[in-house]
């Protein structure tokens, strides 16, 4: 017969999994067996609607490097990842290091540059749609008095460029945040003390806070880039693909050949590559970054 | 990412951003005190270019604004003008009146879901993070690294596959199927965090209250749930804002047929084929943003340091 001990100790494994239980078994359903289901769907050519798609093997992926509709993508996400991903942390670490210190009109600023990141992305590609449109409010200025309309959305290179600008308005918020936190980590007395030992501000900058401020560029780095390779909804309604497709990224190619065309299975094929790519990416910037920081320490 | 890596990155995180957020930043060492012209000129290079930023970064939204209230042939002619003659709200009422997109019933069914999915959260995450957290077996330790293995994924990535579960279960373009899968999205990095604050609570009170005859799941709602507000609040602005904002989702799983349209989905089906007719798109816009900018400029701390927490889940 059990002791008392093992019946207790019973009743509280039990208790256990009536906690951690229901919680496992959603995210098993509808995290982890999607994820191995795209995989699955990427050798089928399910079209979203049959129960039982067929299994054509390697196929999907024979077309993923024959598809210049995905070579396009692949370049403009590339782009506008590279781009922002610079764009976003020269603007985040300068800002953060000009707002760095407590005052209402800092705490003003940041807010500021914040709130673009409250709004859905959907939002602000039609807002700044309605502004750099062909008779958007900016074209609308410009031919009043009497200038060209500038084709910030109908010229394929202006609308990337256009794209990458919007985003690094809507984001870089976020990371001016968080390399303020990073800031909060650096002892302003050793600044004061390179300062004292007569380093100029920049040789302060690059010499000390920058090194101790790795952990966050890391940080800051990794987000920006998995972000912007994700891309999707700023797409839809900022461009629309457009000109010509010139602006799809890979995420809007993937819902359109899913969803639009019926394609999930080739989507699927697209999707597990992304996958990969992305964490492929990050995992290549920490490692990159953290030997970078051993070599300022060594 | 990164932050996952190490062991002790909730307690780290979490303050942290905090910190940054509540604008509460550390006292700084007095400044050196450089009174002569340089000094002050370039405080005054420094607010002059700060200004101008804020400028700039501000005009999207006073053209949203003055542009809700002119006529397409005013907003043609003088984009950037206050509406002459007085704002006219004839435009804004007509959003209130779109066939295509009640907005009034879109913002009824966006905070069900998000009410919905909040407590959903809680109720799952919240239990199962103090098990992870109490329990020094390494089962469950394990299913903590099972759990942040999700925080990798897209959710674009996931959302063809999620179509054909929720089809299997018969949940396809229902707002079970969605609430729950929305839901599923917030676990990885609830958990994450909950687990990461509870470590910090001593155990010394879960041992009390079963000294008291209280069982977990007892202990766990009434002694240590309430302790975890701050993260708990934390988590709710992200999942907030994320089931608000969320376009794919909804547009894929709900569908344009079932006529469930979160105002995120709505705004796209009254926009998007209506971009040039700006009396449709600026006065729609303004609707759909106004109680969230409102929300944002009183809770501005905590919504900013919420969100970057979220941010920095990668």
């Amino acid at each position: 017969m059990p002791s008392t001990r093992t019946l207790a100790r019973r009743r509280d494994g039990l208790t256990s999994l009536l906690m951690a239980g229901p919680a496992t078994a959603l995210y098993t359903v509808m995290l982890v067996v999607p994820v191995g289901l795209a995989c699955y769907l990427s050798l089928t050519d399910w079209d979203g609607y049959s129960a039982q798609p067929e299994v054509v093997g390697a196929a999907n992926y024979a077309d993923l490097a024959g598809d210049p509709a995905l070579r396009r993508a692949v370049t403009v996400t590339f782009l506008l990842a590279a781009a922002g991903t610079l764009g976003l942390n020269v603007l985040g670490l300068g800002f953060a290091l000009l707002l760095n210190g407590t005052s209402r009109a800092n705490s003003f600023f940041r807010m500021v540059m914040f709130y673009p990141h409250v709004l859905s992305a959907l939002v602000v590609g039609f807002l700044w749609s309605a502004i750099l449109g062909t008779t958007g409010a900016v074209n609308s200025f410009v031919t009043s008095k009497g200038g060209e309309v500038l084709p910030f959305l109908s010229d394929p290179d202006w609308a990337l460029a256009t794209m990458i600008a919007v985003v690094i308005w809507a984001a870089f918020g976020v990371n001016v945040v968080l390399y303020l936190a990073g800031l909060q980590a650096v002892p302003h007395s050793l600044i004061e003390a390179a300062r004292i030992d007569g380093a100029t501000r920049w040789q302060a900058f690059r010499h000390v806070t920058l090194p101790a401020l790795g952990p966050s560029v890391t940080i800051n780095l990794v987000l920006s880039l998995v972000t912007l390779l994700k891309t999707y909804d700023l797409v839809v309604s900022l461009t629309a693909g457009g000109p010509g497709g010139h602006t799809q990224t890979i995420a809007y190619l993937i819902l359109w050949d899913s969803f639009h065309d019926g394609r999930l299975g080739y989507g699927s094929a697209q999707s597990v590559v992304l996958m990969l790519v992305t964490a492929l990416l990050a995992l290549a910037v920490t490692r990159l970054r953290r030997r970078g920081e051993m070599a300022v320490f060594s | 990412m990164t932050l996952h890596s190490e062991p002790a990155a909730p307690e780290r995180a979490a303050p942290a951003a905090t910190e940054a957020g509540a604008g509460a930043i550390t006292p700084r060492a007095p400044r050196r005190t450089r009174t002569g012209p340089p000094g002050r000129r370039r405080r005054w290079l420094r607010t002059g270019f700060l200004t101008a930023v804020a400028v700039l970064m501000l005009i999207p939204l006073y053209v949203l604004v003055v542009n809700a209230f002119k006529s397409q042939q005013e907003i043609l002619t003088s984009p950037f003008g206050l509406p002459a003659g007085g704002p006219d709200f004839s435009y804004l009422q007509k959003v209130f009146e779109n066939k295509q997109f009640n907005i009034m019933r879109g913002y009824g069914v966006t905070l069900l879901f998000v009410v919905c999915v909040n407590v959903l959260s809680i109720a799952l995450a919240g239990p199962a993070a103090y098990v992870i957290a109490r329990s020094a077996k390494r089962r469950y330790r394990a299913l903590m690294l099972f759990f942040l293995a999700g925080t990798f994924i897209p959710s674009q990535v996931l959302v063809i596959p999620v179509v054909y579960v929720l089809k299997t279960l018969g949940l396809m373009g229902t707002i079970r199927g969605f609430v729950l899968f929305e839901t599923v999205l917030t676990l990885p990095f609830s958990i994450f965090l909950y687990a990461g604050y509870i470590a910090t609570i001593p155990r010394e009170l879960d041992q009390a209250a079963a000294v008291d005859g209280a069982g977990r799941i007892r202990t766990f709602w009434r002694i240590i749930f309430p302790l975890m507000r701050p993260v708990v609040a934390t988590m709710v602005i992200l999942n907030t804002f994320s089931v608000w904002n969320d376009f794919v989702n909804p547009q894929i799983i709900l569908g344009p047929g079932s006529g469930l349209y979160t105002v995120t989905t709505g705004v796209y089906a009254a926009v998007s084929q209506y971009q040039t007719d700006y009396t449709v798109v600026f006065p729609t816009l303004l609707v759909a943003i106004a109680p969230l900018l409102v929300f944002f400029v009183f809770m501005q701390r905590h919504i900013i340091s919420g969100l970057t927490a979220g941010a920095s889940k990668g």
